[in-house]
């Protein structure tokens, strides 16, 4: 029977929806993987195989194939920026702290690590087990797959301490490069921001052409009391990587937290960002574009899990698809029974140009409580026919109108990311990849 | 109906149980509780069904076997016991009813105390009733008056034996018996349902109605309807249900199918009123439904539901808009209260060139119950210029309810349009202090408020259904906020 | 016809009413002017029941009984009107039918039937002329879409309608242009009568000039620090509140 005092929460895990193909699919990768890389615990073992390899019945991944991921596995190339061809800093004019990871190892030549009182920040690798957050102690490590797997075989990473009341300086840039054949990379963050502390991450992924692989990143963090944290993270890998990130996010009260997801390139890209607002008055802003193109997939998942009252969250994700790339989002917006006063949006926008891309949306509410207001809207459509053609009558070149509303479109969400210069190359590549006229130069 | 106005509605609303729990005492001709083909094969020799119908049965129980009852819904409550049910309880009526005077006086008295009696139903012109006690039809009038027309309105063993057909062709075409669990069961062993049919360009000229019941004790209920609306034709079905209070749970699996081929429309609208179950949950109907219908050449399928009844609801009315300029709808108001559970909502596949679908849902939660909407819109490639819209509202009425929304939409075409709202709110204090100062009590006020809330919905239901759907919704919700 | 004595009034931890007196007798016409946050509009929703507030001592006669014993729906069945400042809409709830329950909650107070449709719409035509009210905005939904002068319209419309023993304008005039104005000031003026009284609450002294009161008060930290005339209005107007707060210090 139901206990009917408080409303029961229905979050239970369904089910387990094990596929016997995709186990042993996900097993045999488990092996190979096992072979190539030294594992840092043995602690996720049984998970790995209970836990249902993720295939089309699983309701998380409904829309996200992973058949590319049980490909073959090479011996990772150990191998610095400086070899690969790899600029260090990818934003020109960034003046900013920085660690390189070059094919999840560290790269100590091409980093520059913040010295500064209050704050610790070194190589996850470098930091004894004993002192990292422990590792399953993430909701996500316990219930997917992937997240397991990242608890498993992750021993580098960044490591950052922010101390009460402490803000640093500059920027945090943390810069992933993949390259070669058959590389799979681990990354682990684990991030602690002290009470009224501040920091400004920047997340910046890239591939060099050719490459082939698996990248698999897991940030942890958790914010203090009005603490604030701003992620600008940025997704751009030539060649064919499957790149998955998890973002476990934690607030204490009246903290905010600012994370942008933007990815401009991508073979197959999934990005996983959970929030849990614990303390009242925390506040999130969740943001992202993505624009596919040719045959890329990109998906992103957001949970944002209000267990606080009066607290606030806000979600906006945009999404052009070109070519025959196929886009998905899938919101939740999950209001726990205390979290009263709570209010909540979420919006996703999409267009599709192609008549052979597709995209699959699935904004959710879950709501326990019922002094709240939360409204989820989603839309998919193309571009503005009347807006093109009154351009195109005005003297606007096609592509130049097209570029004009791509920036009409993206611009909302661009003009929040935290980072200036991160901005202006977002904005850069993109027309890059598109083969946009520098848009800016036409109406500045 | 006597009806004068809104407010005697209002004023019914205070003090009521659930009035329609009454068990009438018929005899029954029950089949041991059981799944099994020699049940099956009983059921079909019964209805002296023509061989294909068994095969067809048979090939679904096979097929089920091979199923699991779905895990998706968000709902939470034990799963019936397949082989405690009994698949077969037809009331003992020895022949074939002519007019409403051979029916049995019992059962009569039980119409009149659902508040429709056939001679108010026979009076109040334009409504039909194909009057469904448990599983078999045991009276339909007007009959005559359809014929004329060409309208065939009868029951689905009826249909069998006289248009098997049309039966035949259509039957399992919207809902294959693979379709899900659910639909499979009811393909192996459903007992009778409504069978109706519009030939080429007719307009039904009164709105075609179905009264549902569950009667016999763990008898679990297994409706099968198919609506054919033939080219350029129109009918607006109407299907309404109460239950009789039971301790145990009582499933219900009905399968709705309907074809509207080109140019045609059906209007069908449902008030669903099953035992809810007491305040507790104990008891209260299991309302596995699939309901789907398909959408030809220029043709448009409604749906409009009021839910608040059942103790745990599965059901998901959609429309496949195979042909081009299509049109496909769903309205609904969705109540729950206590203990109930409602996972609903609908699909639109739009597969057809410029194909429009509207969804409306307004689920209302009060007590500590739960209400999900949960819909798929799909546009295919094949789709070029189709549009969806969706508006999806919540009302919570108290901080143990759950209001949830799981909408999925899919497009693989770059000319499609579709955009999806939803809004989650608390019912307003102040809307409710407004009413309050103007001299309206708490009660009233909040039906106010929800009938205003709900109003999208209601206006498409035909006027008698938008009556009785008002003072559903007041019964529903009474008592529910302190 | 009301009496407030010493009342006392909170919210949350806030005391906002500190000790309020004030009669009213049939037929008077009393404003209350005050700076903002001085307690005028807690006042108002006190007196019509509003639940949040907290009545923490004194009390208040309504025609010789006990008004705060009363629930907010029972205070109105009584012939007590408040005009909102912020009238609230009922999406899907037309104005015609949100008018007829209230009126029929108050006929059955009175141990009356309900009201017959055609004199009910008879009498809905004839208080809709009062403030201009036209078929359009009576039958749509409760203030819903309505601008701000036709949401007070409605509530001068509202008030005819119920016709009051004690209406309670809560800054009636906020928000309105001069011809609006007009309008809700001529309404209310047409229903002034020796048996109805009403309250006035405002921040500004131009309502007075359109509705002329017999007396006026000073609220000052939830208590009333002075009483006059009309001429008081326009002495506040022009010398503002510091005056008489410094007074109430001293």
């Amino acid at each position: 029977m139901r206990d009917l005092s408080k409303p029961q929460v229905m979050d239970r895990p369904r089910k387990s929806t094990q596929n016997s193909k995709a186990q042993e699919a996900g097993r045999k990768w488990v092996e190979q993987l096992e072979k190539q890389l030294e594992a840092a615990t043995s602690q996720f073992d049984e998970a790995l195989a209970t836990l249902p390899v993720p295939h089309r019945r699983v309701e998380r991944w409904k829309y996200t194939p992973v058949n590319g991921w049980w490909r073959a596995i090479g011996k990772r190339a150990q191998i610095t920026a400086k070899q690969a061809g790899c600029e260090p800093c990818p934003i020109p004019g960034l003046d900013a702290y920085r660690l390189v990871f070059v094919n999840g190892e560290f790269d100590a030549e091409a980093s520059d690590l913040p010295v500064y009182p209050g704050i610790v920040c070194s190589p996850l690798s470098l930091v004894p087990q004993t002192d990292q957050a422990p590792r399953g102690s993430n909701s996500l490590e316990q219930e997917d797959w992937f997240a397991a797997l990242n608890g498993k075989f992750a021993k580098e990473g960044l490591f950052l301490r922010i101390g009460d009341g402490i803000s640093l300086d500059r920027p945090l840039l943390v810069h992933h490069h993949s390259t070669g054949e058959g590389c799979a990379a681990f990354l682990r963050h684990d991030i602690e921001i002290g009470v009224n502390a501040e920091i400004k991450l920047i997340h910046w992924s890239t591939a060099s052409q050719p490459s082939r692989g698996v990248v698999n990143i897991s940030t942890k963090a958790t914010v203090g009391s009005n603490g604030r944290f701003q992620l600008d993270k940025v997704q751009d890998e030539e060649g064919h990587i499957q790149h998955m990130a998890f973002e476990e996010i934690q607030q204490a009260q009246d903290s905010r937290v600012d994370v942008y997801t933007m990815t401009i390139r991508g073979q197959w890209v999934r990005n996983d960002a959970s929030f849990r607002l614990d303390g009242k008055g925390a506040h999130a802003e969740l943001n992202g574009i993505y624009l596919p193109d040719n045959t890329e997939f990109v998906d992103n998942h957001t949970t944002v899990d209000h267990r606080a009252a009066h607290c606030t969250s806000s979600e906006h994700y945009k999404g052009i698809l070109y070519g025959k790339s196929t886009g998905v989002f899938n919101g939740k917006v999950f209001v726990r029974p205390d979290a009263q006063q709570t209010n909540a949006y979420q919006q996703n926008a999409n267009i599709l140009v192609s008549d052979q891309a597709t995209m699959n949306a699935k904004p959710e509410l879950e709501i326990y409580a019922d002094d709240v207001k939360c409204s989820h809207g989603c839309t998919i459509g193309q571009f503005d026919e009347e807006a093109l053609f009154y351009a195109q009558s005005r003297g606007v070149g096609v592509d130049a109108a097209k570029a004009m509303l791509v920036h009409a479109f993206i611009d909302e969400i661009l003009d929040g990311v935290a980072v200036h210069e991160v901005r202006l190359e977002v904005n850069h590549r993109l027309a890059e990849k598109h083969q946009w006229t520098e848009w800016s130069d036409h109406l500045e | 109906m006597a009806y004068d106005g809104k407010d005697k509605v209002l004023e019914e609303v205070t003090g009521k149980a659930y009035e329609f729990g009454f068990t009438t005492e018929i005899e029954s001709d029950k089949a041991p509780a059981g799944l099994s083909e020699d049940i099956i094969r009983l059921i079909s020799a019964k209805k002296e069904e023509p061989d294909w119908l068994l095969q067809w049965r048979l090939e679904a129980f096979a097929v089920w076997q091979t199923m699991e009852e779905p895990d998706w819904p968000h709902l939470n409550y034990e799963k019936p016991d397949y082989q405690a049910i009994s698949y077969y309880a037809a009331p003992k009526q020895k022949k074939q009813l002519n007019s409403l005077d051979e029916v049995d006086p019992e059962l009569r008295r039980t119409m009149d105390k659902l508040g429709i009696s056939m001679e108010e139903q026979k009076r109040l012109s334009g409504v039909a009733v194909d009057f469904v006690m448990d599983s078999v039809s045991v009276a339909t009038s007007f009959k005559d008056k359809l014929a004329e027309l060409g309208i065939i309105f009868c029951s689905m063993s009826e249909a069998v034996k006289e248009h098997p057909e049309l039966v035949r062709r259509h039957l399992g075409t919207v809902v294959p018996t693979r379709d899900n669990f659910f639909s499979a069961l009811n393909s192996a062993v459903f007992t009778d349902g409504s069978f109706c049919y519009i030939p080429k360009g007719v307009r039904c000229p009164m709105e075609l109605s179905t009264y549902f019941r569950i009667n016999e004790s763990g008898t679990g209920q297994f409706e099968r309807t198919l609506v054919v609306a033939d080219e350029g034709s129109y009918v607006s079905y109407l299907e309404g249900c109460t239950a009789p209070q039971r301790d145990e749970n009582q499933l219900h699996a009905a399968v709705v199918e309907l074809v509207a081929l080109d140019e045609a429309e059906i209007k069908y609208s449902t008030v669903q009123n099953w035992y809810p179950g007491d305040a507790e949950g104990k008891g209260g109907v299991y309302n596995f439904v699939t309901k789907r219908g398909i959408c030809h050449r220029r043709s448009k399928i409604s749906w409009t539901q009021v839910e608040t009844g059942s103790a745990v609801t599965w059901k998901y009315p959609s429309c496949i808009l195979k042909g081009d300029h299509s049109v496909g709808e769903f309205y609904s108001v969705a109540v729950t209260n206590n203990a109930q559970q409602a996972d609903t909502g609908t699909k639109m596949i739009h597969l057809g060139k410029h194909t429009h679908s509207t969804i409306i849902s307004k689920g209302i939660s009060a007590g500590n119950s739960h209400n999900s909407y949960r819909g798929l819109v799909q546009i295919m490639p094949s789709a070029s210029n189709a549009r969806n819209f969706s508006q999806c509202d919540s009302l919570l009425m108290t901080d143990t309810s759950g209001a949830h929304t799981f909408p999925y939409i899919e497009v693989k075409n770059p000319t499609a349009q579709v955009e999806h709202e939803a809004t989650t709110s608390k019912i307003g204090e102040d809307q409710l202090f407004y009413c309050l100062q103007r001299g309206i009590d708490a009660e009233q006020a909040i039906s106010l408020i929800v009938n205003g809330y709900a109003k999208e919905v209601l206006n498409q239901l035909p006027m008698e259904f938008a009556v009785e759907a008002q003072k559903l919704l007041s019964i529903s919700l009474e008592g529910s906020v302190g | 016809m009301l009496k407030i004595k010493e009342l006392q009034a909170s919210i949350g931890e806030a005391q906002i009413l500190k000790g309020l007196n004030l009669t009213i007798n049939p037929g008077e016409v009393h404003a209350i002017m005050g700076p903002n946050g001085s307690g005028k509009s807690t006042l108002a929703s006190v007196l019509a029941g509003r639940e949040d507030y907290e009545v923490n001592g004194g009390g208040v006669q309504f025609n010789g009984e006990d008004l705060l014993e009363m629930d907010a729906t029972e205070r109105a069945r009584s012939g007590l009107f408040l005009a909102f400042q912020y009238p609230v809409e009922i999406p899907g709830v037309s104005n015609i039918n949100f008018m007829r329950a209230a009126v029929n909650g108050k006929r059955e107070h009175q141990g009356l039937e309900p009201i017959k449709g055609k004199e009910f719409l008879d009498m809905v035509k004839e208080k809709a002329k009062l403030v201009e009210l036209d078929g359009r905005l009576r039958n749509r939904s409760v203030n819903e879409g309505f601008s701000g002068g036709e949401k007070k319209r409605n509530e001068i419309f509202q008030m005819a309608m119920l016709e009051p023993n004690l209406a309670i304008l809560d800054e009636t005039d906020s928000g309105l242009d001069i011809d609006a104005l007009r309008i809700v000031s001529e309404g209310v003026n047409a229903m002034r009568s020796p048996e109805r009284s009403f309250l006035v609450i405002t921040h500004y002294q131009r309502l007075l000039e359109y509705i002329v009161p017999d007396f006026v008060h000073v609220l000052v930290d939830g208590r009333i620090v002075r009483s006059g005339g009309k001429e008081l209005a326009l002495e506040l107007e022009e010398k503002g509140y510091d005056w008489i707060k410094e007074d109430a210090v001293a």
